[in-house]
């Protein structure tokens, strides 16, 4: 909303010394955003009013004319102009050499300089309109036409601003801030609030008494139109309203019409209340406000055609509607060049209803936008009084023929009581009840006090569901205050106990672990899915919950797993990275069941957090991927101190390779995650050409996590131990996991064995086919004493020969 | 001619299941359907031939083309696929190697978003705040009603927020939504414990708009909230300044100036000191030294109800902060969509 500063003064008299910036900032800590201002005279630095003496033709141009000039202060100036328009005596806008002026009203703003035109020294510029953005106040057909300012009062030398009286500054105020205040659009509004702030006297706007025959006008719907003053004026012509009120409108950037057209929006800019005038030789019959039929035809004033529904109000006449109400006029009783009766509409009307019926017609007018936001009906009153003292200045012959102002129920004083020493905690601050009368009277409020209570009436300008409850109060008082002036109070609290989060702690830890411990990188992805990875990774969509209105037609399904868009993640970095380890921790929102976990009344989707991971290196590092990405789920339970889980072979995810692949089970044996190689058909359908990758997920809120850290201490042994490497053929079906499990499974007295590791696993030349060879150490030692070489040789020997046993082990020829 | 088709048909077969590779597959197809292809040569000579003839084998050769394309193209899929194949004795019980430093490109580390969301966590756990975590389907109960959100407000209509399918056209807990803000947390926090609460709610939160350099559909907010028996509105400030100083690194002027959202009375926005200009204004505060960086304000009474708070009793200050545009001005980001490419080369900025 553009407010002009002039216009606020005609309602409140602002002292000299009150600077702009300190206005808006005022207004910006306390009431509505101010979003900038802009000083219109700064449009018209060195454009003055010029008087031409005397003209000349240019000597060699046909179209150019030598202009002399007086620019004031005794000065006359010579000045080259191509307008077709010009003559001796008139008084013409020069812009001076410092100027900056549009050419020809397009493209950006130039600097004039003293030039010589054609070989003739000029002195600045004779402006047409468009040339300093005045077009609108002084529009042309013919092109070369030169503002003519002979009308206007100021001598030679005048600012042009001053000269038309637009010397104003224009406040830029941020909409979204006035929801709540709706007595606030309208420069009475502003007007009454900076009257507030600084303790100064409003201009009071009389309501006027209007002595007429009483027209009918039915109200149907009492509800949604709470009010209706139809005023009957005659003897009115459509012509231009007068440069004052023009400029007004002009300043504030609305678009000017007709003297009739122009009086409703000067009315409802200084009051906020919207206005209407109809041409009441189009009315037939008397006036109507009632819902629309079913199916009910209306054509707009911008000529677009509305099939109406029940759910919407319309003003009616005897033969059907004529305007949409709260929102747009009709094109049948528009204000038409012959139009010389109106019937003048200032009404209420519910916000909800006008809010609707302008969002199913795309119809934001500034009707609507106002209505929406709530008014208060007894407003009607000063538009009334503003806009008959406008037809009474302009037309000076009018009568008043018809008059009616339906008002059923009037508004009531919102009344709110409030407890003084529930006011003091919330503010921090006693205030004394003198300075809380004082605050709330130069709001509008009536105040009354009873022992500790605080009984506070609203204005009805602020009954309309701002001003309700007690917080409302305490919150006029503190912004009248000043929320600068409180003073940041320490924040007071007891302790009950430390603050214990196992599982918050475990998703930090985890991420930690990964990124810190693993080099991994986190990333983040969003929770709808494209088409193409759902089906490459999951399979199938069968049961996912997805998004009404997607992002994309192809992305509205819900992530189950993260490891879609990871992999979507993998193959955006294929494309710069050969070799790269990523993750992520998210929401995963499962198929099926829902639950109220919180409110019986509500049913969501089972929704958990897992992290996933993706191991990205070139086609041949599938070994060493695979057993990264192992190594980096095996080492995390210990690391973050959860409880151990296992890898089992219990069921193939979708997009895992046939072999290489493993799942996740907790202690309970089910399942609570996969490791495995990404298929390279899935890979292929999500476009992973050349690159192996391996992907991890697991369920976070699967986790099990110790209630403290659970690192158990083993006695330093007493005897050293042995390290004894052992490299042995086995049959490629043998898996290490057999293996250990034999080396491991001779456990009790006299056994020497005190660990053993995997070292290395080797196929390919020297090997027999369908062999490998197999390393692996062995931690050899006793408690009771040092063993010497034989007795390593031996228990080594007995390990051998277990293994070429029970797994066919052979030792490798020499 | 059909025996010559025959055989052209039988060589090919052959050839293409022998071929082990890509390139000698490509071979085979030069052989059979390429420009001097056996099957090609075939087709250029139907024209001479008779009139009787023509139809026959030109139908039966075209076939025949058709049949070794599909041959050729599957056999390509196959070679592909079994380029990668392991082998079936893969031994994945081998004990994992433990990946440090495992990228070559630099060492791993969290998203930035993360990072900013851990240095307020331990801010806020040193002042002794819980830390919450929301699910991100929620509904319009707790999205909308639960915070005193009118029947009527634009933002429950509007297309702002992704319904979900099938959940749409409900009210209340069974019209779902993926959460378009924090704030609806808060009530589910109140309402699994008791007062006093002071608590931090970071998460993700989603919105059905265009995206451009600084809008995203999905992006993060943090909100802290206290709810106590006494809490003037001024307490508030320490909360907004401890967030700040955090963040920068050092102590940033801040106003609280009138604000107004339907879940707090009174509200709040909240300004910091442009950092730019040093508040004398300049044009990333648009001229006029202030910076609006949060909303906030006391919990409006109807949340607290909704929480089963009795407002006569309690009040509080929250405050939300949009977690994205903070590490946009602490690191100089001028996309926001770059938090959700997973692109490496944006994130190994951040360590």
């Amino acid at each position: 909303m553009k407010l002009s500063l002039n216009w606020i003064k005609e309602y409140v008299e602002l002292p000299a010394d009150l600077e702009l910036s300190k206005i808006a900032y005022d207004l910006t800590m306390a009431t509505v955003e101010v979003e900038g201002w802009e000083d219109i005279s700064k449009n018209f630095e060195k454009i003055v009013v010029g008087q031409i003496l005397e003209l000349e033709k240019h000597p060699d141009a046909d179209k150019l004319t030598l202009c002399k000039v007086d620019i004031g202060g005794g000065e006359v100036k010579e000045i080259v102009c191509g307008g077709c328009n010009l003559r001796v005596d008139m008084k013409v806008a020069v812009s001076l050499p410092g100027a900056m002026v549009r050419w020809h009203g397009v493209g950006e703003l130039v600097e004039i300089k003293k030039s010589k035109v054609r070989g003739i020294e000029s002195f600045g510029m004779i402006c047409a309109s468009s040339e300093i953005g005045l077009f609108d106040l002084f529009p042309f057909t013919q092109e070369a036409t030169i503002v003519d300012l002979s009308d206007f009062r100021a001598p030679a030398g005048t600012n042009v601003a001053a000269a038309l009286g637009i010397d104003d500054v224009i406040l830029e105020i941020d909409n979204k801030s006035l929801t709540n205040r709706p007595d606030l659009w309208g420069h009475y509004g502003i007007a009454r609030e900076l009257s507030a702030f600084y303790g100064l006297p409003l201009k009071k706007i009389e309501p006027c008494a209007i002595d007429a025959p009483e027209m009918e006008i039915t109200l149907e719907d009492t509800a949604r139109s709470p009010r209706y003053i139809g005023v009957k004026i005659e003897g009115l012509t459509v012509k231009p309203s007068p440069f004052e009120i023009q400029t007004r409108l002009w300043r504030v950037g609305l678009r000017l019409i007709n003297a009739i057209v122009d009086i409703t929006n000067y009315v409802m800019l200084a009051t906020g209340q919207p206005t209407h005038a109809f041409d009441s030789d189009k009315i037939a019959g008397h006036i109507t406000v009632r819902r629309a039929r079913n199916g009910e035809k209306l054509l707009l004033l911008d000529d677009n055609e509305l099939t109406l529904t029940p759910e919407d109000l319309v003003i009616a006449d005897d033969e059907g509607s004529v305007g949409l109400a709260g929102v747009m006029g009709g094109k049948r009783d528009s204000v038409l060049p012959e139009t010389n009766k109106i019937i003048l509409e200032i009404a209420n009307f519910e916000p909800i209803g006008i809010r609707r019926t302008a969002t199913r017609y795309d119809a934001r007018t500034d009707a609507a936008t106002r209505y929406e936001k709530g008014i208060d009906p007894q407003r009607a009153d000063i538009a009334l009084a503003v806009a008959m003292k406008l037809f009474a200045d302009l037309y000076p012959g009018i009568s008043v023929t018809g008059f009616r102002d339906n008002f059923p129920v009037p508004l009531e004083r919102k009344k709110v009581t409030v407890s003084l020493n529930w006011l003091e905690s919330r503010l921090g601050k006693r205030l004394s009840n003198e300075e809380i009368r004082t605050k709330l009277e130069l709001l509008g409020f009536d105040v009354e006090f009873a022992g500790d209570e605080l009984h506070a009436i609203a204005p009805t300008w602020r009954s309309t569901g701002d001003i309700s409850i007690p917080d409302d109060i305490m919150e006029e008082l503190a912004r009248m205050h000043g929320y600068e002036n409180f003073e940041a109070a320490p924040i007071v609290t007891s302790f009950t106990g430390a603050i214990n989060q196992p599982m918050v702690a475990i998703d930090r830890n985890i991420r930690e672990f990964l990124a810190f411990r693993c080099g991994m990188r986190e990333v983040f992805t969003y929770p709808w899915i494209k088409d193409e990875f759902v089906n490459a990774i999951l399979g199938g969509n069968d049961g996912l919950h997805a998004l009404s209105a997607p992002p994309a037609p192809d992305e509205k399904f819900l992530r189950p797993s993260l490891l879609p868009n990871i992999c979507k993640a993998v193959a955006g970095n294929v494309r710069y990275f050969n070799e790269f380890s990523i993750f992520e921790s998210a929401q995963v929102f499962l198929p099926g069941e829902f639950v109220s976990e919180y409110d019986s009344r509500e049913a969501l989707p089972i929704q958990r957090r897992n992290v996933a991971g993706a191991f990205v290196g070139g086609a041949e590092d599938v070994n060493a991927l695979f057993r990264r990405a192992k190594g980096a789920l095996e080492a995390l339970p210990r690391h973050i101190h959860i409880e151990n889980y296992s890898f089992e072979r219990i069921e193939k995810p979708f997009y895992a390779d046939d072999v290489v692949w493993l799942n996740i089970a907790a202690q309970g044996g089910e399942k609570i995650g996969n490791l495995a190689l990404l298929s390279k058909k899935s890979a292929l359908a999500c476009g992973i050409k050349n690159n192996a990758v391996v992907f991890f997920e697991l369920e976070i809120d699967a986790l099990k996590p110790f209630t403290s850290r659970d690192n158990k201490f083993t006695r330093l042994p007493e005897y050293p131990l042995n390290e004894y490497d052992l490299s042995l053929l086995f049959d490629l079906s043998v898996k290490w996991a057999e293996i250990s499990g034999v080396i491991t499974a001779k456990k009790g007295e006299g056994d020497l064995l005190r660990g053993v590791s995997f070292v290395d696993e080797y196929r390919g030349k020297q090997i027999p086919d369908g062999k490998k060879s197999v390393t692996f150490r062995l931690i050899i030692g006793s408690q009771e004493k040092t063993l010497n070489s034989a007795e390593i040789e031996n228990f080594a020997n007995s390990i051998v020969k277990r293994l070429s046993k029970q797994l066919g082990a052979e030792t490798r020829e020499k | 001619m059909k025996e010559k088709l025959d055989a052209i048909l039988k060589d090919g077969c052959d050839k293409i299941a022998t071929a082990k590779t890509v390139a000698e597959l490509q071979d085979v197809k030069a052989s059979l359907i390429g420009k001097q292809g056996a099957v090609t040569e075939i087709l250029k000579e139907v024209p001479k031939m008779e009139a009787s003839l023509r139809a026959e084998t030109g139908r039966a050769a075209n076939q025949l083309k058709q049949q070794l394309t599909a041959m050729l193209d599957a056999r390509v899929e196959e070679i592909q696929l079994k380029a990668s194949e392991i082998s079936p004795d893969f031994d994945y019980t081998v004990p994992g190697i433990f990946p440090q430093l495992f990228n070559s490109n630099g060492f791993g580390g969290l998203h930035p978003i993360t990072q900013m969301c851990y240095d307020l966590n331990d801010t806020f756990r040193s002042m002794g705040f819980e830390i919450f975590q929301e699910s991100d389907i929620s509904s319009e109960l707790y999205a909308f009603d639960n915070l005193n959100f009118p029947a009527e407000h634009p933002a429950r209509e509007s297309m702002d927020t992704y319904w979900l399918e099938g959940h749409d056209s409900g009210s209340g807990g069974k019209r779902l939504c993926l959460r378009p803000h924090l704030t609806g947390a808060s009530v589910r926090f109140m309402q699994k414990n008791k007062p006093p609460y002071r608590f931090v709610y970071p998460g993700r939160v989603y919105r059905n708009e265009e995206t451009d350099a600084r809008h995203e559909r999905a992006f993060f907010q943090y909100e802290v909230l206290i709810v106590d028996r006494e809490f003037p509105f001024s307490a508030g400030m320490i909360l907004i300044k401890s967030i700040l100083s955090k963040v920068f690194g050092r102590d940033v002027p801040v106003r609280m100036r009138v604000g107004f959202f339907p879940f707090v009375e009174p509200g709040f926005e909240i300004d910091m000191g442009c950092l730019v200009c040093e508040g004398k204004g300049c044009s990333v505060c648009k001229h006029v030294g202030w910076i609006e960086i949060m909303p906030g304000g006391s919990p409006h009474p109807n949340v607290l109800r909704a929480s089963g708070l009795d407002p006569a009793e309690y009040t509080g200050f929250y405050v939300n902060i949009g977690l994205d545009r903070l590490v946009m001005m602490r690191s100089g980001i001028d996309d926001v969509r770059l938090f959700h490419s997973g692109d490496l080369r944006f994130l190994e900025q951040f360590a």
